[in-house]
């Protein structure tokens, strides 16, 4: 038994002592640099809620929601407060979904009574280049800036410069606007609803 | 493939014991990973890297460089490690290095270029499984001198950024009209999105390759 | 019922619509090197189905049961390379004893398979994708191996017919299959948006 262990021991101890090399390696990195990575998270969603809410000067974590998703799974979704001189200027929370390709991950943002969309940004997406990719863009995107936070609708043809909760979609990417419209509809009465019974919001505050 | 890159080697190896000097060894090692034996090119490795990231040539300098960064390392401890390695665990020896490397490099982007780490995504872990690092362990690194590996990994490393942007230079072109987000062409132009998507990415390689092809054919004839 | 449609529409997105080797761009080293002949192409596809089922589920399981939200995540990529290595070296010591006819018409293949970067992107991108459920990351592995045998057959069944055409000098081998690759990605390209 003795002699196995021997004959195992020499035959891998370089294998041994590397992994506990590596692994302190690993380790020592990780420490040193993980705090760096958990800051460029949140600077990264803080720069987006800043470009859909430029007045607000802070903006801190109100409420870690479970949201069902479309496809019947629970997604968690943070809530953020804009602040301005400790004012509330209004919510962003996130969302994700399916979309033409891949999932599509939004950052929406509404007024402080829930009552009209801010905007919305893109967190990640895979669409289309050329064409689903076009939801990052502002053509698209500023249809919903001043709409009403209830059910938005998709029109082929329209008017996109009327504000109202009818948003005409991107030529060539119908999916695409459709995904973006069925993600903030199902979120959105969802977030309104929880933030309600929470009591966050509903006077105002 | 492994037997082609090593014989030009074993060969310089050989002459370098009958008094090639060692600085031209050295040069023709260095030479060697950016043409003569290119690993995507002539080699034919790291094709999947290749394909995915070369969208941009941002992302694909960024994935070169990594490359360079693991590949150095790896070729550097397996160099170091040479003597004391035991023949049926030697694969597994490397696999380690390699894996511990890449985690070095994807935390080292996760931490200081964020965007481009997503960018890439999953690509940056898929480095362990790049053909052309343990290929260079086990042709180069593991038979030969700390300088020499070392010189290795540049070449290759080299070859492979090059290969990265020039393909990357090519497709971003076409799709966007701009390259690193510099607009070059005039407004007028349609962008081909075709090339942002896989069958651009696909059909460029091969013509590349051809057109590889076409050229060290002619410089063999002459 | 629900699950069931779930796991099926999983199945199908994976095999057709977010095929491997087509729109993830994995798998492509031995894509090119061994798809000349169709029987050695399915040979080779039935190991890596083969290999990616259990690696994917040895992989989930050992993130879900011991990695995840624990400081040990960081060595994700080491841990998943080793199991990776670990499942192909069982499957070639079983195949050697139970099955030596089977081993040895796969020759060389087999350790080839663990470089495969389909099979770590696979177990990759589960976790990526955020699979909370072992049933779906089995269908997922097994419908990413079905995927890569599908894509690899129909490059194999090409390129035995491509050898007969007038290939240009300059393009044969390498090219022609990549840009056959690329016009078949195109052609798959097609069956995105099947499921919403």
């Amino acid at each position: 038994m003795l002699k196995a262990i021997r004959h195992f021991i020499e035959q891998s101890w370089l294998l041994i002592v590397a992994s506990f090399f590596f692994g302190l390696l690993i380790a020592t990195t990780n420490t040193a640099w993980s705090p760096r990575i958990e800051q460029n998270k949140t600077t990264k969603i803080n720069n987006l809620m800043s470009g859909l809410m430029p007045k607000a000067e802070k903006f801190e974590l109100a409420a870690e929601l479970q949201i069902e998703s479309s496809k019947g799974k629970k997604v968690k979704s943070n809530v953020y407060k804009g602040l301005a001189e400790g004012r509330c200027l209004g919510w962003a929370f996130n969302c994700e979904g399916p979309g033409f390709a891949d999932k599509i991950e939004l950052i929406v943002a509404v007024d402080e009574n829930f009552e009209n969309f801010a905007g919305y940004a893109v967190l990640a997406s895979n669409e289309t280049p050329g064409f689903g990719d076009r939801i990052k863009l502002p053509l698209y995107r500023q249809q919903f800036a001043g709409a009403p936070a209830d059910k938005l609708e998709l029109a082929r043809t329209g008017d996109a410069e009327k504000i109202d909760s009818e948003i005409v979609a991107i030529s060539g990417a119908t999916v695409s606007s459709e995904a973006v419209i069925k993600i903030i509809n199902n979120f959105v009465v969802q977030v309104k609803e929880q933030m309600q019974k929470k009591g966050l919001i509903g006077d105002g505050k | 493939m492994a037997n082609n890159a090593q014989t030009p080697l074993e060969t310089q190896g050989k002459k370098s014991l009958t008094g090639q000097t060692t600085t031209s060894l050295y040069k023709q090692t260095l030479l060697a990973g950016l043409w003569r034996e290119n690993p995507v090119f002539r080699l034919l490795l790291g094709m999947c890297p290749t394909l995915a990231v070369t969208a941009a040539v941002k992302p694909a300098l960024t994935m070169g460089l990594s490359v360079i960064f693991v590949l150095l390392c790896s070729n550097i401890v397996v160099s170091l490690m040479r003597k004391l390695l035991k023949p049926h665990l030697r694969i597994l020896m490397f696999t380690l290095t390699i894996a511990t490397f890449v985690t070095i490099a994807d935390l080292f982007l996760k931490a200081f270029v964020p965007r481009m780490s997503e960018t890439l995504g999953p690509y940056v872990p898929l480095i362990i499984v790049n053909c052309i690092i343990i290929c260079r362990a086990e042709a180069c690194a593991s038979k030969n001198t700390l300088v020499v590996s070392i010189i290795d990994a540049l070449g290759m490393g080299a070859g492979f950024t090059l290969t990265l942007c020039v393909l990357a230079g090519i497709r971003e072109i076409l799709s966007t009209g701009a390259v690193w987000e510099v607009n070059i062409l005039p407004a007028g132009f349609v962008p081909w999105a075709a090339m942002s998507m896989p069958v651009g990415a696909f059909i460029t390689l091969g013509l590349l390759l051809g057109l590889v092809n076409v050229t060290t054919k002619r410089n063999a004839k002459t | 019922m629900d699950t069931l449609n779930i796991l099926l529409m999983g199945f199908i997105s994976i095999v057709i619509i977010n095929n491997l080797v087509f729109t993830k761009f994995l798998g492509i080293c031995p894509y090119l090197g061994v798809s000349g002949r169709i029987d050695m192409a399915f040979g080779m596809g039935l190991a890596v189905t083969f290999v990616v089922t259990l690696s994917g589920t040895l992989t989930w399981l050992i993130d879900h049961l011991i990695l995840l939200g624990t400081p040990l995540e960081v060595t994700r990529y080491v841990c998943f390379i080793l199991v990776i290595a670990g499942a192909v070296q069982l499957v070639e010591m079983y195949l050697r004893k139970f099955f030596p006819v089977l081993y040895e018409s796969f020759g060389i293949f087999l350790p080839l398979i663990t470089t495969n970067c389909a099979i770590l992107g696979l177990c990759l991108f589960i976790n990526l994708w955020g699979i909370d459920n072992l049933l779906e990351a089995v269908v997922l592995s097994f419908g990413a191996g079905i995927g890569f045998t599908m894509a690899i057959c129909i490059m194999a069944g090409i390129r035995e017919n491509l050898n007969l055409a007038d290939v240009p000098q300059c393009l044969k081998g390498a090219p022609i299959t990549l840009i056959t690759a690329g016009l078949l990605t195109l052609a798959f390209m097609g069956f995105a948006g099947m499921i919403r």
